[in-house]
Parts: C-alpha cells; structure tokens; sequence
C-alpha cells in the first residue's frame, strides 16, 4: 500500500496535496502495485480537511489528530507519523515537495532510515524497476532513481509536476478512520511563532485570478473609478504600471512589473498601459492578455491575444454595462 | 666637518629614515597584494604619462582653474630637483656647486617656476580653505594647508635667496628654513594624500589601458572573486595609497550625485584605512557595506576622472564577485539570474519572440559567403519593441547602402549583466556558448546597436581568444554616410535635439564625434546637456541596476536625473544610441514629474507636464527618417 501525507495550515487544505495523490494513484498504475492508497492527515481539528480528500479514490483517510500538532513542528509531525508508518508498512510515503515537507521529510526519512527521493517530477518503469525522475543541476539533467533499500521509500514531488484535476475521485467517499498516538511535548524542540506576514505586500497579485491594470493613459487619479467598477464587475484586482505608483494614484503593492509583482492571472486586462518591457516582463506568464489603448504601436499588442485599439473612457463603461447585463 | 654639516646630515638620517620607514610599510602591503601588475600596450602607457602626467591633462581638463594650478606647482617641483640635489650635496659637505655659472643660470631659470608654483599653491590653499569644493570633504584637511604653507615657504625662501647675502645671519635662516622644510615634507609625504607625488605616475603607468578592465576569474585556480581585504590585487592596494582625494570620481558619480551612498573616493580610502590597521581578513561587505557595491552602475565615471591612475571598476566588480560567489547578491538578481540561466536572456522571455522579429524584419541566417556583417540582436533586440523600431532602421539604411548582413539562429545574451554584477561563472558560461556559435558562423565582422554588446562581444569576449571586429552601429553608418547628402526635405522637421551618450559607448568606447557627426549631416542642431561626450552622466541601467528599480526612490532614481539634465537642454528631442538607455530614460519621463509621487525625494526637479513634449528617437531612426 502507499501512504499520502496530507498537507494543511490552520485546517486549510495544501492544494499539492492533490496532486500527491494523483502522483500515488499513477505510481500504482506505473508499477502495477495493489491499488490501496491512504492518505494521512497530521494536524488538530482537521475533520474538515480529511472529508476533503476523501472524495478521492482512495482506500481510506486516517486523521492524526492532537494538540502538539496545532502549529507545524518538524518534530511533532516526525514523530505522529513514525508510529503510523510503522503499523501501516506501506511500500511508499508520498509528500507534496513544499517547503514544509522539505523542512520534516528528510528527519522523517532518517529516523526510518529509509530512502528518499526528492522534487520527483515523473514516475517511469525503468526494466522492471520503479524509477522516479527528478532535475539535476538546476535543471539541466535528470535523474532516472531508482531507490535501493527496504520500503518504505519516502518520496516529494515538485508542486505542478502532476495535474491535480487528474486525481481520481470516488464513487463514494473514503472512510476516514483515527490513529491515535502519543506525542510528547517536551520532545518538540521547535517553539513556533505566528507565521510571517509582509506587512507591507497586503495585496497579493499573484493569486489574482482575474487583474485589471492601468496605465498612464488613465491620465488622472480621478478617472481610476472608471477602471475601478471594471474590476469589480469582473471580480478583478486592480493593478498598475509604475508611473500609476510613482504618482501615488495608487500604492505600490499594486505595480505590476520589474520593479513591482509578478503575476499570472487567467486574465490580464491592460487599460492604456503602453507595454514597455519592464512591465511586460511581469504579466507575460497570464494565460490570456486583452489590451485596450489608443495607440495601435503599442507593443502590449504583440503580447495582447484581445485588442482594442481605442478610447479607454468609451470603451471601459460599455463593457462594464455589457458585464452586468 | 662644520657644524652646520654634521647638523644637517643629521637631520636627513632622521627624516629620511621616516620617510623611508613609512615607504616600506606601504610597499611591503603592495608586494603582499595578489596577482602581478601588467603591462601590455606599453606604448599607450608611455603616451597616456606623457600626457597625463608630464603635460597634466587629466588634473587640468575637469577643473580648468584648479588643474592649471596644480600644473604650476608640479612643473615647479620638477624643475626643482636638480636645485634640491645641488644645495644638499653642498650642505652635506659633498660637492659645492653652488658657485658653478651653469648653477647660477639655472637658478635664475628657476625663477619664473617658482613664482608660478607660489601662485598656484596660494591660489590652491585659497580654494581649499576659502571656496570649500565639495569634493575635497566636509571638513578642511589641515595637514593639506601645512603642505601647501611648505610649498609656499620653500618657493619664498628660494625667491628670498636673490635678496639675501647666504653670508648674512638672514641669509643663513634663509636658507636652513628652505632646507629643513623639505625635509619635514619628506616625512609628512606617506602618511599623507600628498604620497601622490611618489606614487602617481607609477600608477598611471600601470594603470590598464581599458577603461574598467575586470579579468577573467580561473575557476581551475579556484579563483571566487574579492572576499577580504587580503585577496586585493597588487594594482588595488598601489591605488589606495595613491589616492590624492581630490573627488573628481565622487563628484562625477551618478549613485554618489543623486544622494545615495555610494562615493568611489570612500571605496578607496576605506580600502587605505584597512590595509594600514593591518585588516587582512575583514570581510569587503563589512569594509564598504554591502548596500554601497551594489549602488554602482558601472559607468567608469570615477575610473575616467581620476587624475592618478586609481581604477575603482574592478574593485567594485570583483567585490561583487566575492559577494555572489557566497550567494549574497540582491534579490532582484536572483530572478534575473533564473533568467539567464533558464532562458539565456535577461527578461526570461522564450526565444520564439526573436524568431518572429527576424521573419518580421526579413533577416537572414548568417552565411560568410553572402554576408559581410553579423548584426547582433541582443536581448533587446530579440525582446524590447521599440528597440526593435531602431534596429528595423538599421537596416533599412544597410540595405540602402547595399551591405549585405545575417543574423545567428541562436543567440543567448552576451553576459555583461552577469559580468558587471559579479555572476563570473554564468558571464563565462554565456561568453563560451556565444563564442562557440559565432566561430561555428565564421563571423568576422559584428555589427550592434547596443553599446553593453559593444563592450562584451567586443572587449571581454578577447580574453576568450575571440578576436572578431566588433562595432557600433553609429561608427559604421557615420562611414557609410560619409558621401551622402540628407533628402531634401527631412520628413520631420526637428529644431534642436539633444545626444545622451550612452557611458559603454562614450567613455568606454571613445566614440563620441560619430554620433554627432550623423546628427549635424542630418539637419540637428544639437544642444549639449550637462556631462556629455567621454563623461556623461549615466541613465542608471548599467551595472544590473536596470533590474534595481525597486531599490530607488522616485525622485532620486538616476533616471530621474539624467532626464532632467537633458531637458535642461531646452531640446524637444532626445536622441539616443543605446536600448538601456532609452528604457531607462522613457520610464523617468513616463513618471515625470517624481515630485508627485508620495515617495519623492527630490520635490525641486521639475513642474508637472514639462516633459509631455520630449520626444525619444534611436540614432538609427533619426539617419533613416533623414534618408
């Protein structure tokens, strides 16, 4: 059997847990392995986050649940997991390779003394063997690893190597079973404070799934209402080049660009934003680009997949009422 | 032997042995610094001190007045020596040739050198302590008005002599005052800035030939750049107790000049200071905080301007290095380190983008048999739009003068803003690659638009061995337009325009008559902002500091400044000839006025709107449109 470490903060699940499951479901297939897998979730007040996952076709859930897990400690998940792990015996432990498993992982590895493989991005049969494909050399290479020693191997995968969506789910939901275990406190010598929180970045664009930005062509603070009630009615964040930021029209945690953040919304909507190429450089990764500008040179057209060349203040409240109808 | 013999034999054991005691320490530290000195090009070595030094066109061309002062002083001290030479051999009871007619010809020939260094040393110490330049220190150096009291004194006393019979008990103070103040001078020089006169043309001798010359680190030697103090270079340790701190780098530095840390002359002085105290081991981050080495754009400002020979480029770089190698650049080089590593660019952009602006623009693949030049694309020509526009002229005006050109099918970026950061390994890794490619062409001409490619392709890539001719566009059009008159009527008229020349093609490159000339033959009457030609003020880009926007303030951005400095021009044109420099010179107009932003330092540089007329337009643009 294979054995999936959930991963969540605060009861919210980690995304990349999915994909860690989608990576234990194709190593069962690669390696024609019994298909039980189980996902374990670690934490405290986690019966949320085990419901979650168990919509996925799975053998089972089991919830480690206890107080020293409240807060993420590389020693209390090392330890919650070890007695797991050693009454399941599963061939494999499965771990999204984010930086909290990159923190734990390894201690876990060691204390099983068991293999690891790391930032593992695709799963091969290599003659007969299970191998597991990971870079090398900042990406250069990659390795074909073929992990020696008794199970279980522990195993990472890199964030995005596998598709979450291709997780399978059930036709019902997996059972969700508790495993009780003993922590002890004192053994946890991390003391965790409060997460870090950049005071200063309190709008995070880069999870933005729709940004409007302007640009100089909105041409006064007093016209940003305009591009305002655009975002609102695409449920957009609103974004700007730097003179926008410079000028003060709005604050710098909204420059997008080299000099500001670097996005990847679904959709990019640039109003009068001419596009040089220190703005470019910062939105270039969104899935799909639309331009609005009087200029039809702007260069943001040869990025824009949707343009417009024209007036921003007649075309922006159209589409704003187009957007409500 | 007469007393007064032994008196003063005396006293030059004494002061000569603490002039020679403080040489020696300081020698001793130079022999300990790393590496050797070179000195290729000796030629050019000997010409540049005959200038520089003999004639004093270094000192002189900056500051006029201050410079021909210091010219009279220092030819005063040269005509000088046989003088001194003479009157100790005679006082230490060697040889009299006092009395000799030659002697006393030459004595009177002195007299117009003395007069004129009197004034100049008085006209000096009126400047340093009446006028306070700014670049000479917040406070008045007191041991520089002793010196120059001495020089004062010694051409007094010897202009004194004429009046005086030596017999006289006037005549004899007369004389013991000229003698015993050269020999306190001599003591007070190693300690002091005035060291210079030592060390100065040694140090101009062995000063590079190449403005901002950084070596190549051997990896196979395990070379990682400048730690500490320790690792310094023979040269760099010359250059620190050469310094005359007289500030021209301070002054001309663009970091330094819109507020922020940096001054190259502290760079040199701290240097000084460790090395004295005996810090081998301090860490360079620590001597110069980190902050500061990262604020340089590379421009060669201070390199250029120094009057004795100090080269603060490879100092600045090879810290750099020291840092990168223990991972400690800034984050903003992180990502474009990922850039180049990744993509082999600095925006991180896929290549697909350069292959449609060469179906575009019609290029074709290099093939020696067909094409004369391989034009250089370089990371904005394969990306940037409006580079683009100026490169399309380009060939526009290649085509039209029936020269025959290709492109490389692949091309990573040249490296200069690995090597100006101090990214050795990715520079050699990206020179290599690019070496390799263009040797597989059989390129022997390369033609580019963008002065960093100038420098690197041009200048860095020969110490791989690589010896293609490489130039810039607007030396290779200034030639073929040599015998061409403009179309009748231009197609925009233009009234005034105004040239910033880009630092890697002005200072680096010298080439700073072909540009104008392209400008005059095409109708411009060019008005000439502050700093200009071989020492204009930077844009701010170089150095990786294009990447460093989120490190300047608004209003203290060297863009910022240099905007202003051309707008000053009165022009409504600026012409530019590099696609740095017009980024970073678009993106200061396109924030103008900073002295709106809540962030700004720097209220005073200008009103709202004034520069809703500037127009920026590529050299290359501005011939063809004039075709």
């Amino acid at each position: 059997m294979i054995l999936v470490v959930a991963e969540q903060r605060g009861g919210k699940l980690n995304r990349a847990t999915w994909e860690t499951i989608a990576a234990a479901q194709e190593l069962c297939r690669v390696g024609s392995l019994d298909p039980a897998i189980t996902i374990v979730v670690p934490g405290s007040n986690v019966g949320a986050v085990a419901s979650e996952v168990a919509a996925a076709r799975v053998q089972n859930v089991v919830v480690i649940d206890h107080q020293a897990l409240d807060a993420y400690t590389p020693d209390g998940y090392a330890a919650a997991l070890e007695p797991l792990i050693a009454s399941l015996s599963p061939s494999h432990v499965l771990l999204p390779h984010t930086y909290q498993t990159r923190d734990f992982a390894p201690a876990l590895a060691a204390r099983l003394d068991r293999a690891l493989v790391t930032d593992v991005t695709g799963i091969k049969a290599v003659s007969g063997e299970i191998a597991f494909v990971r870079p090398m050399f900042q990406g250069k290479l990659t390795a074909d690893v073929v992990a020696q020693g008794p199970a279980p191997q522990v195993i990472t995968f890199q964030i995005g190597a596998l598709r979450a969506d291709q997780a399978a789910r059930g036709d019902a939901p997996a059972p969700i079973e508790t495993f009780a275990v003993e922590i002890d406190r004192s053994a946890i010598r991390e003391k965790p404070e409060p997460p870090f929180q950049e005071a200063k970045q309190s709008v995070d664009l880069s999870q933005a799934e729709r940004i409007v930005a302007v640009g100089r062509g909105i041409k006064g603070q007093e016209h940003l209402p305009v591009a305002q009630r655009l975002a609102a009615a695409l449920g957009a964040e609103l974004a700007a080049s730097r003179p926008i930021c410079d000028a003060g029209w709005l604050p710098m945690d909204r420059q997008v660009g080299s000099s500001g953040q670097t996005v990847a919304p679904k959709l990019y909507l640039a109003l009068g934003i001419s596009g040089a190429i220190q703005h470019l450089v910062g939105m270039k990764g969104s899935s799909t680009i639309a331009a609005i500008n009087k200029d039809p040179d702007a260069p943001i057209f040869d990025v824009a997949d949707y343009g417009i060349v024209g007036d921003l203040f007649e075309i922006v409240p159209a589409l704003v009422e187009a957007l409500k109808e | 032997m007469a007393t007064s013999t032994l008196a003063l034999w005396v006293l030059l054991v004494v002061f000569l042995g603490a002039f020679l005691a403080q040489v020696a320490t300081r020698v001793r530290l130079i022999a300990a610094g790393a590496g050797s000195f070179s000195f290729d090009h000796p030629a050019f070595r000997i010409k540049r001190f005959i200038v520089d030094v003999l004639l004093q066109r270094q000192t002189i061309r900056e500051r006029p007045a201050a410079g021909a002062a210091h010219a009279l002083v220092f030819w005063g001290f040269v005509a000088f020596a046989g003088y001194t030479a003479v009157e100790f051999a005679y006082g230490l009871g060697i040889v009299d040739l006092t009395h000799s007619a030659a002697f006393q010809m030459y004595r009177v020939a002195l007299v117009p050198f003395a007069t004129a260094a009197l004034a100049g040393i008085l006209f000096l110490l009126g400047r340093r302590v009446g006028v306070r330049p700014v670049g000479l220190g917040a406070t008045v150096s007191m041991e520089s008005v002793v010196i120059a009291l001495f020089i004062a004194t010694l051409m007094a006393t010897f202009l004194l002599g004429f009046s005086l019979d030596e017999r006289t008990f006037a005549g004899r103070v007369n004389w013991w005052t000229h003698m015993l103040v050269i020999l306190a001078f001599l003591a007070l020089i190693p300690a002091s800035k005035h060291f210079h006169l030592v060390l100065s043309p040694v140090t101009v001798l062995l000063k590079s030939p190449e403005l901002g010359r950084v070596e190549n680190l051997d990896f196979d030697r395990e070379q990682v750049g400048l730690e500490a103090i320790k690792d310094l270079g023979k040269k760099t340790v010359l250059d620190a107790f050469t310094c005359v701190e007289c500030g021209r780098c301070q002054v001309n530095c663009p970091a330094w000049g819109v507020g922020k840390e940096l001054n190259p002359k502290a760079l040199i002085l701290q240097t000084k200071d460790a090395l004295l105290a005996g810090r081998r081991d301090a860490k360079l981050g620590g001597i110069y905080s980190e902050k500061v080495l990262w604020q340089c754009t590379t421009c060669g400002a201070c390199e250029n301007q120094c009057p004795v020979g100090i080269e603060h480029v490879p100092l600045v770089i090879g810290a750099r290095r020291g840092l990168v190698s223990n991972g400690d650049a800034p984050a903003y080089l992180g990502g474009v380190y990922n850039n180049l590593e990744r993509r082999r660019n600095i925006w991180g952009l896929g290549y697909g983008q350069r292959q449609k602006f060469i179906e575009a623009a019609g290029l074709e693949t290099f093939d020696p048999a067909t094409h004369e030049w391989l034009v250089w694309l370089g990371c904005a020509g394969a990306f940037e739009a409006d580079y683009q526009k100026s490169l399309r002229a380009l060939f526009d005006i290649l085509r039209a003068r029936g020269l025959t050109f290709g492109v490389l099918e692949k091309e990573a970026c040249n490296g200069d803003p690995a090597k100006r950061t101090g990214n050795e390994y990715m520079f050699q890794e990206l020179a290599n690659q690019n070496i390799e490619a263009l040797r597989a062409g059989r390129v022997k001409k390369i033609l580019t638009s963008c002065p960093h490619c100038l420098k690197t392709l041009g200048n860095d890539y020969r110490r791989f061995g690589y010896d293609a001719e490489v130039v810039h566009s607007s030396v290779l059009v200034a030639s073929l337009m040599r015998d061409v008159q403009p179309g009748d009527a231009p197609r925009t008229p233009i009234t005034a325009v105004t040239f910033h020349d880009p630092c890697y093609l002005g200072r680096y490159a010298g080439h700073v008559d072909e540009p104008r000339e392209l400008l005059v033959r095409f109708g411009a009457d060019i008005r000439e902002p502050v700093r200009n030609r071989d020492n204009p003020f930077c844009c701010g880009a170089g150095g990786g500091l294009l990447f460093a926007d989120k490190e300047e303030e608004p209003g203290s951005r060297i863009s910022d400044v240099r905007f202003k400095q051309l707008q000053d021009t009165g022009a409504s044109t600026v012409v530019t000839a590099c696609p740095f420099c017009s980024i970073m010179l678009k993106g200061a107009q396109a924030s103008w006025p900073p002295s709106a932003g809540p962030r700004s330092a720097a209220a005073a540089l200008g009103s709202p709107g004034a520069q809703a007329d500037t127009q920026f337009v590529d050299l290359m643009t501005f011939v063809r449109d004039r075709l």
